[in-house]
C-alpha cells in the first residue's frame, strides 16, 4: 500500500514537471505629473550700453553695444516680461534727467518682436531672449562722461 | 495653528522639484488660521553658487509682509531647497501673492540682469 502511494505521488509529480510553464503576465503603471515650470539661466550678464554721436542716447543697440541673453525654458502657460532697471548709477556730473526704457526679444521655440510689454508663452520650448537697454535725454541735455550702469529684471509668471 | 501651516506646507510641498528655478509656480491653498503656508523649492541651473532673494509680492508687484525661511542665501551649482513662505490673510478671506525668486548671477557689469522666476498662489480662508 505504502509502495503504491509512493508510486503514485512520483507519478502526479512527474506528471506536474512535464507540464508546460505557463506564462504569466502583469502590467507595470507609469504616472508622472510635470508641473507648470520655467527656468531663466542668464547666458550673458554683460550687456553694454554705448553713447550715440549725439550724445543723447546710451543704448546697448547703438555701435559698439551688446544686449544681454538669457535663455528661458518653460512648459508653456507663463508670462516673460521686462521690469523697470532697478540700481541705476549714473556720473556725479549728469545731472538731467534720463528715460530708461529695457526691450527683449525672443528667438526659438517662440518669435517675438521687440517689445517692453508683457508676452504670453502659451506653448512649451526653449527660447533665448535678447535683453537690450537704452537711456534717453530730451532738449539739449545729454550724457556725461563717466560710468553708467543699471539692473534690469526678466520675469517669468 | 503651527500645526496647520505646517500641514499645508507639506502638502504643497508633495510637487515635483527637480533642476529647475523654482517649483511649484501655480498652487491654492485653504487656511483655517490667519495665514497660509507655501513650501517653494527654488533651484540653481548655473554651475556656480549663486545668491538667491525670495521675496512676495501681491498683484501689483508691491511688497508682502511675509515670513520667509530663509529669505536670502547662496545656493550650490544644480541645487535646490525648500522655502516656507507664511503669508497673512490680514482679514481679506483670500489672497493671492506672487512668490519669487530672484538672483543676479553675473553681478559687476555695467548692464545688470536679474533673473526673477514668479509662482502665483492664491490662499483661501476657511472659518
Amino acid at each position: 500500500m505504502k509502495y503504491c502511494m509512493l508510486t503514485t505521488a512520483l507519478a502526479i509529480a512527474a506528471g506536474a514537471m512535464v507540464q508546460p510553464a505557463l506564462g504569466a503576465t502583469g502590467n507595470v503603471t507609469f504616472n508622472g505629473t510635470v508641473a507648470a515650470i520655467c527656468t531663466l539661466v542668464v547666458t550673458n550678464g554683460s550687456g553694454t550700453m554705448t553713447a550715440s554721436p549725439g550724445l543723447q542716447s546710451l543704448s546697448s543697440h547703438n555701435a559698439g553695444g551688446s544686449p544681454g541673453t538669457v535663455t528661458i525654458t518653460t512648459t508653456g502657460n507663463v508670462a516673460l516680461s521686462v521690469g523697470a532697471p532697478t540700481a541705476i548709477t549714473v556720473p556725479p556730473a549728469d545731472i538731467t534727467p534720463i528715460t530708461w526704457s529695457p526691450t527683449y526679444s525672443v528667438a526659438g521655440a517662440h518669435t517675438i518682436a521687440e517689445t517692453g510689454a508683457s508676452s504670453n508663452l502659451s506653448t512649451p520650448g526653449v527660447d533665448t531672449v535678447t535683453v537690450h537697454l537704452a537711456g534717453t535725454k530730451t532738449g539739449s541735455d545729454i550724457f556725461a562722461a563717466g560710468s553708467y550702469s543699471a539692473t534690469v529684471t526678466v520675469t517669468c509668471q | 495653528m503651527l500645526r496647520s501651516l505646517a500641514f499645508l506646507g507639506l502638502a504643497l510641498a508633495a510637487s515635483p522639484a527637480f533642476a529647475q528655478s523654482m517649483s511649484p509656480m501655480r498652487g491654492e491653498v485653504t487656511s483655517f488660521t490667519d495665514a497660509f503656508a507655501i513650501r517653494v523649492f527654488p533651484s540653481n541651473p548655473y554651475n556656480q553658487k549663486i545668491r538667491i532673494d525670495i521675496r512676495v509680492y501681491d498683484q501689483n508687484f508691491q511688497p508682502v509682509n511675509a515670513k520667509i525661511a530663509p529669505n536670502s542665501f547662496m545656493l550650490g551649482a544644480e541645487a535646490s531647497r525648500p522655502v516656507l513662505v507664511v503669508v497673512p490673510f490680514d482679514g481679506n478671506n483670500e489672497r493671492k501673492v506672487r512668490i519669487c525668486t530672484e538672483s543676479v548671477p553675473f553681478p559687476n557689469e555695467q548692464t545688470q540682469i536679474k533673473a526673477q522666476i514668479c509662482g502665483k498662489f492664491l490662499g483661501q480662508r476657511r472659518f
